[in-house]
């Protein structure tokens, strides 16, 4: 209990901590002379203000104080009645801004700005990254491989040229031809793409007037072939080669 | 204006009436004045701006007064004292915030003197404050002067001091009576607050 007493005086200047005090106003209701104590010690605490020298106030405080106290408070009442007051508008753009930004606050949105100016920089120059990453996905047929066909047989006389186009992930092979002889009835120039001894077909063609002709043929995934020949064909829908061989590589 | 007591300015300031704090400037400027110019140790710039802060909070933080609580001008001593202490504190970069005033106020009981006398009992109190402290023993008063008018708290007097806590502690408890016998015995019959 002894030690507890002895915390009146920390507690009149309020100097315990938020647990001492407690513990301090629990005691208090407890202990009578610590009742007793604490309004006479605590009104000697608060005398001690009048221990001062009267000093002559200014003249000139009492404005600073009603300006300084109403200055304050302005601009709640200035919000109310800008209206009212003839104010240019520069004025009260300006004077909104002063209002609202100090110096610092100033900075920190002069610094967002420019963060902002440089995000906005910067994600055009990722947009036309994007862009140009976009298109060279999206154009670039290469060409992979090419191929050049001889004739033989009836068509001696025919050239050809076939490639490997790489478009993305697909891969087509475009045969372009020339001075084929012109196919008769039914018959149909077939082509046949070779593996491993096996044939699989790619297409057929007729060739215009002047014995040009161009296919174009999309291979599966993943296929690959190791050589290229074309038949002649009595009639167009052949899944093995019937007639002979024209052109090769 | 003039004939309206304390509790009614207070009333009227709530209710944004700007005569009413001049008023209250009127009454107690010249206390607030002179415990500021103290404190401050005669520095004018601050205690101008120690007037300043204790009138603007008398504007904007009305309601923590409470007439039923004690008188009015301990409130506003209370209020001079918390916010000079502050400023000398930021100002000497001390470590720590000085409570809330309102924390500080609910401990209060404040003196009933009576309104008409103020200025007399003022004095009379300053007369007994001062007498009452000559029966402090020289470290009893200079720790009453570092704790109320300087604003350290005791562990920095301790460090001052080079001395124990507890001794610091103890010889404020000792301090405080000394000053609560001798000034009881010199108001004697008319002790405030009785």
């Amino acid at each position: 209990m002894g030690n507890k007493c002895d915390n009146l005086s920390l507690y009149i200047i309020n100097e315990l901590t938020n647990h001492d005090k407690k513990q301090f106003e629990d005691h208090l209701l407890k202990c009578a002379k610590c009742q007793q104590e604490l309004k006479s010690i605590q009104e000697t605490w608060q005398m001690l203000s009048y221990d001062v020298e009267e000093t002559e106030v200014p003249e000139s405080l009492k404005s600073q104080v009603m300006d300084f106290v109403f200055e304050e408070n302005k601009f709640l009442k200035h919000e109310e009645k800008i209206e009212a007051e003839p104010i240019s508008f520069k004025e009260r753009i300006l004077s909104v801004a002063k209002r609202h930004f100090s110096p610092i606050s100033t900075a920190v949105t002069a610094i967002l700005i420019i963060c902002l100016i440089g995000f906005y920089w910067n994600s055009l120059q990722l947009k036309d990254t994007i862009k140009s990453l976009e298109n060279k996905a999206a154009d670039p047929t290469q060409i992979v491989t090419t191929y050049s066909l001889t004739g033989q047989s009836l068509a001696a006389s025919a050239t050809g040229s076939a490639y490997l186009l790489q478009e993305g992930t697909e891969t087509s092979l475009v045969i372009a031809l020339n001075n084929m002889p012109i196919t008769k009835g039914n018959e149909v120039y077939q082509v046949w793409l070779l593996k491993n001894g096996n044939r699989q077909s790619a297409g057929t063609l007729i060739p215009d007037q002047n014995g040009s002709g161009l296919i174009t043929y999309r291979l599966p995934p993943e296929y690959s072939f190791e050589d290229i020949g074309i038949t002649l064909e009595p009639n167009p829908f052949n899944t093995q080669p019937q007639g002979q061989k024209v052109l090769g590589t | 204006m003039k004939s309206k007591s304390d509790e009614e300015l207070i009333e009227l300031i709530v209710q944004n009436h700007r005569p009413a704090l001049e008023e209250l400037y009127d009454r107690y400027v010249k206390l607030i004045y002179s415990f500021s110019i103290k404190i401050t140790k005669g520095d004018k710039e601050k205690t101008k701006e120690i007037v300043q802060q204790v009138f603007l909070r008398l504007w904007t933080t009305k309601s923590t007064y409470n007439p039923s609580q004690g008188q009015f001008v301990n409130w506003l001593l209370t209020i001079t004292r918390n916010i000079s202490i502050d400023l000398i504190r930021k100002e000497q970069k001390y470590k720590g915030t000085v409570q809330l005033e309102l924390e500080e106020w609910q401990q209060m009981q404040g003196l009933q003197a009576d309104d008409v006398q103020q200025q007399v009992t003022r004095n009379l109190l300053k007369q007994q404050i001062q007498e009452a402290k000559r029966h402090l023993s020289e470290p009893q008063q200079r720790l009453i002067n570092l704790l109320y008018w300087e604003g350290y708290s005791l562990s920095e007097i301790a460090e001052l001091e080079q001395k124990p806590l507890g001794t610091i502690k103890s010889r404020l408890h000792q301090a405080l009576k000394k000053l609560r016998n001798n000034f009881n015995g010199k108001i004697g019959g008319v002790r405030h607050g009785e």
